[in-house]
């Protein structure tokens, strides 16, 4: 139960600025996976190398780098591929080969690291903050991580939740995900919202990345690519639009990987390790029987039936 | 450069091209002319390869009279008796290639098909993404599943031509087979691009909704290019299998996948030919690698993550400066349109 609900904060952290960043810029981003391990690998490095033992200011730190390259990344190459008009497929493509390369680059500055400070930062321990306590409430203890994710994960949902409804970047960022030309029209500046989006979203996951070394027993370079599974099927349940049903989603998803496959194992025998194929179940699941109205393609065959039966 | 083995880099190297080549094309129709991201090459790919050497160890251990229950192919007995007795009989090693062959083509197909179902009707996004992840599940199946080794994977398993007492004369002779299938692939994926098939795919790819208004059915239509190309890609997969005469899951991760995308987008989407020129140029620096890193001796960075940041990076480069690849696309050859242009050129005569 309390892995539900530990798990539960870091999908909320991890899958909200997904469908936040996908609604506004409609870039399918898996660079988002790196965004995860970038975060985390911040903590790390300043763990290993300074003795870092505040997660608030890793959480900040984090922020700012990660952000900065989710900005450059649109700066550099998403921008000028929708201004040739690429397909979307050609974005996210794109994307994919970014998302190959900052993995290789974390690996390579591991591996810098290591030469420098003869410390093995591809399997990195646990870390443990001075600033978070742990607190033991009727004889369950609290760990470290959990106190941490609750505190950010609420954070995060209130500061979104004030920021899209209450500001005038907020309503204009909303403007432009629901329809962007006429955004345009009416004088939101397109392009800054856009990089302020980018930099938002960025930074948030990559709070949840430094959340992630106090959880994980080994934080290694790929830390972020065994969570996209999850994340995205989060994401896809949320149709990539609704940000009440990606928190949804993000509870489902933790209930089936913690509760579904413990009944699994303890009913069936189902070895814990295919905990993603649950998952994968749900993903499917949700392909089938709600199609997601957000992206693109799909609209044409999604009512042939009900139009056939007439 | 002592002892540099010219011959045998160049077959090393011509198989991993030809087998390489073959994802490249069948990705390069799916994705390039017909519009499907397809990031799950590397399904297909697996599954091929462990049908067939799951088929080949258990039928020639069972074929021997051994009983496969007390001593599987995966444990050390297993793989001792799979090295005395896998290489006696040519007719059974070459049977069982062609059975596995078939067998892997119908399985990856079928399994092809079967994954368009749900995601052929959703939008690029969701495709590109339920394929990667299936490949990860692949992975995972295959490393907590005991009757096919878990993470020790198969081994010793039978080459085709592994009766031939000389290495040199069977890696040739592998080489020329590899190679055949290539053409095979090649041929059918040529054909099946300049058929009217062929148009319909270029139509889906380029605007959905007007196929579907010309009564084309495009969910139908994908599947089909879709379960043809992992056909095709299961048949590369046996291949692999065969020429390294083991398989593991480490394998069969996604950098397949993005390795076979950096060979199309680098030839040209859309360009079958192009393809194939990526494919023999990243293989080729895959192979050079290989050779030049051991006498580098030990660097600060490992040279394995500078060729994976390579890869990635000439995706992303290639899509910025030259979007069209090296061969760009051109239009499709039917009898028709090979009249009207030599009719043009005897007219600008």
């Amino acid at each position: 139960m309390i892995n539900f609900l530990q798990y539960m904060f870091f999908y909320i952290i991890f899958s909200l600025p997904l469908t936040l960043s996908y609604r506004t810029t409609k870039v399918i981003n898996f660079v988002h996976a790196n965004f995860i391990t970038y975060g985390a690998y911040v903590a790390v490095f300043l763990h290993g190398m300074f003795g870092n033992t505040s997660i608030l200011l890793a959480a900040i730190i984090a922020f700012l780098i990660v952000g900065s390259m989710a900005v450059l990344d649109n700066l550099l190459v998403f921008t000028p591929l929708q201004k040739r008009g690429s397909s979307p497929a050609m974005i996210m493509i794109s994307s994919m080969g970014l998302w190959i390369a900052y993995r290789y680059i974390l690996y390579m500055l591991t591996d810098i690291a290591h030469f420098y400070i003869s410390k093995n930062f591809v399997s990195y321990g646990r870390i443990t903050y001075a600033d978070v306590p742990s607190i033991t409430l009727g004889g369950v203890t609290l760990s470290q991580s959990f106190i941490a994710g609750m505190i950010a994960a609420t954070i995060v949902i209130l500061a979104i939740y004030l920021f899209l409804e209450k500001t005038r970047i907020g309503r204009a960022m909303r403007a432009i995900s629901d329809n962007e030309v006429l955004a345009g029209i009416s004088g939101i500046p397109k392009d800054i919202l856009i990089n302020l989006t980018w930099f938002i979203c960025g930074g948030i996951v990559a709070i949840g990345g430094v959340l992630w070394t106090s959880f994980s027993g080994a934080i290694t370079p790929e830390a972020g690519d065994s969570m996209i599974l999850q994340v995205f099927t989060i994401g896809f349940i949320g149709g990539l639009v609704s940000l009440w049903r990606t928190g949804v989603g993000a509870i489902i998803i933790s209930a089936m990987e913690n509760i579904g496959i413990a009944f699994l194992n303890a009913f069936l025998g189902v070895p814990v390790s295919f905990r993603p194929f649950l998952t994968f179940a749900t993903l499917i699941t949700t392909l089938v029987l709600f199609p997601p109205l957000g992206a693109g393609g799909g609209l044409p065959y999604r009512f042939r039936k009900r139009r056939l039966l007439k | 450069m002592i002892g540099f083995d010219v011959v045998g880099f160049l077959i090393s190297w011509l198989t991993l091209f030809g087998i390489y080549s073959i994802l490249a094309i069948t990705l390069n129709v799916e994705s390039g002319i017909s519009g499907i991201t397809n990031f799950g090459k590397v399904v297909f790919y697996g599954i091929g390869a462990y049908v067939s050497a799951t088929l080949t160890t258990y039928l020639i251990l069972m074929l021997n009279g051994i009983d496969v229950n007390k001593t599987p192919p995966y444990n050390i007995n297993g793989v001792i008796l799979l090295g005395e007795l896998g290489n006696k009989n040519p007719f059974l090693n070459i049977g069982l290639f062609i059975l596995a062959v078939v067998l892997s083509f119908v399985v990856a197909g079928l399994i092809g098909y079967l994954l368009t179902y749900p995601i052929l009707r959703v939008g690029p996004e969701f495709v590109g993404f339920t394929l990667l992840s299936s490949g990860e599940l692949l992975r995972i199946f295959l490393t907590h599943y005991e009757p096919v080794g878990a993470s020790r994977g198969l081994m010793a398993i039978p080459n085709p031509f592994g009766w031939v007492p000389d290495s040199r004369i069977r890696e040739t002779l592998y080489l020329i087979l590899v190679l055949s299938f290539l053409a095979l692939t090649y041929f059918v994926m040529k054909k099946l691009v300049n058929s009217p098939f062929g148009r319909v795919l270029k139509a889906t790819r380029d605007d959905e909704t007007a196929a579907l208004c010309m009564g084309k059915h495009v969910p139908r239509t994908k599947a089909t290019v879709l379960s043809i190309g992992s056909g095709f890609s299961g048949v590369a997969g046996v291949l692999l299998s065969y020429y390294f005469t083991s398989v593991n899951p480490n394998m069969f991760v996604p950098a397949v996948t993005f390795n076979a995308w950096a060979m199309i987008i680098l030839g040209g989407l859309g360009n079958i030919v192009g393809s194939l020129l990526g494919a023999a140029i990243i293989t080729f620096v895959d192979r050079a690698l290989t050779f030049i890193i051991p006498l580098l001796g030990t660097t600060i960075i490992s040279p394995d993550y500078l060729r994976g940041l390579l890869v990635g990076l000439l995706i992303v480069v290639v899509l910025l400066v030259n979007p069209k690849g090296l061969l760009p696309e051109k239009p499709i050859e039917t009898p028709a349109s090979k009249e009207v242009e030599k009719e043009l050129s005897e007219k600008g005569r």
